[in-house]
């Protein structure tokens, strides 16, 4: 037995085959007794498959939300609060970035040696050297000569460590001397009820959020 | 039941309306499932993720035979839990005797309508077929399956499958062979009716 009669004989046994190849089989069958006894072997074999009981499913297989992930149905306003939500935490953590890098930037002491934090420190000092009043912005003071101010201005802590102050100078200024006045606290750059109103927003939008989702998976139920 | 609507409704998201497919079509795909894994719990779980995975790919179902396209996913679903069989074998169903040997028929398999007599005949032939399908190399036994056990026509197992339909003929006719010659060596286990010597049925 070829494979290719084999699957003529199948095929034919399930009404696959074309009107003019079954009539071809059928002459064939009529003729040849082993070709039919195999037909009839693929018959059985497929009539036992049929009789195979079929077994009823042990449990319902009905699916559940959870099982395929569906979410409730949120309104329609849930997005704009997530976004308010969102943004207010953004812009609240940044106003205290804001604020951290104006006061440092205000703030000389905490700029060494390094690049143009000297000249801002050396404009400060000379503030008072200069007579101006407190009130008058450092940075429009800046003098013509801010280096020689500046290294002048560093001798004075390593003259002070040395335990005895050497007689100034005829033409050394005394202000490098005297006691440096209060530094001047900047107000912050983002109010402090800004970002309490920020904190707010952040907070009122994520329980409205949190309240919707609540009300969204009850009705869904 | 208006199969066309509930599967628009299913595409919709209604879960609902899926479900009501599920209770259709959950013996089909339970069976088709059992037949191919020899397992009940494999099989159920098979089921239950096919189910899953059709639900969401639901989407994709651009009409035809509904039953053809559930039967892919089930089948693909089977093919995932032998591989995971295969990774993590575990014990057979059936539960052993007291010799150690697997019982042939459970009684919790059996069924209440049929005399014990029938009931132990019923079960001898599953099984005998049982083994023989598990025997069967898997394609060849996913196309026996589908077209012998689901009583789906060529074209069906070819769409449900994804091979041509020359290839469902060689692959079934060949299955029905082995199956054949596997059969004849549980002919004395077999009851009359169910000997192929003489071909048991006219076409």
């Amino acid at each position: 037995m070829n494979r290719r009669d084999l699957e003529l004989l199948s095929a034919y046994l399930d009404g696959e085959l074309k009107p003019a190849d079954s009539a071809r089989l059928e002459a064939r069958l009529n003729a040849d007794p082993e070709l039919a006894s195999v037909l009839n072997d693929l018959r059985a074999a497929r009539t036992l498959l049929r009789k195979l009981p079929s077994r009823k499913a042990p449990r319902n297989f009905t699916l559940t939300r959870k099982m395929v992930g569906q979410n409730p149905p949120l309104p329609r306003a849930y997005p704009a609060f997530r976004l308010a939500t969102v943004l207010a935490t953004l812009l609240f953590f940044f106003s205290f970035g804001v604020n951290f890098v104006g006061t440092q930037l205000a703030s000389p002491a905490n700029f060494g040696m390094g690049g143009g934090g000297a000249e801002s420190f050396a404009v400060e000092e000379a503030a008072p050297q200069a007579a101006a009043p407190a009130e008058e912005p450092p940075l429009s003071l800046a003098p013509a000569q801010p280096t020689e101010d500046a290294l002048r201005v560093m001798e004075t802590p390593a003259a002070k460590s040395g335990g005895e102050t050497p007689a100034p100078a005829q033409d050394q200024p005394p202000a490098v001397v005297e006691p440096l006045p209060e530094p001047q606290r900047q107000a912050p750059l983002v109010p402090s009820a800004w970002q309490i109103g920020l904190a707010g927003v952040a907070a009122v939008s994520a329980l409205l959020m949190g309240a919707m989702r609540q009300l969204a998976a009850r009705r869904w139920k | 039941m208006n199969e066309q609507a509930l599967i628009h409704d299913a595409q919709q998201g209604s879960l609902d309306a899926f479900n009501t497919l599920v209770l259709h079509y959950q013996d089909s795909v339970f069976n088709a499932a059992l037949r191919i894994l020899g397992d009940e719990d494999q099989a159920a779980d098979a089921a239950q993720d096919a189910f899953i995975s059709a639900f969401k790919n639901i989407a994709s179902f651009r009409g035809g035979s509904f039953k053809a396209w559930l039967m892919r996913t089930v089948t693909n679903a089977c093919y995932d839990e032998l591989r995971r069989k295969k990774r993590r074998p575990t014990t057979a169903l059936e539960p052993d005797t007291d010799d150690g040997e697997e019982m042939d028929s459970p009684k919790w398999l059996a069924d209440p309508a049929l005399t014990p007599d029938q009931q132990m005949e019923a079960d001898e032939v599953e099984h005998a077929i049982q083994h023989c399908l598990d025997s069967l190399p898997l394609e060849f036994k996913t196309v026996v399956v589908m077209a012998d056990i689901q009583g789906m026509d060529y074209a069906e197992v070819a769409s449900a499958i994804r091979v041509p339909l020359g290839t469902i003929k060689s692959r079934l006719a060949r299955a029905r062979m082995r199956l054949r010659e596997c059969l004849q060596g549980f002919a004395e286990l077999l009851p009359v009716n169910y000997r192929l010597e003489e071909g048991i049925n006219a076409r």
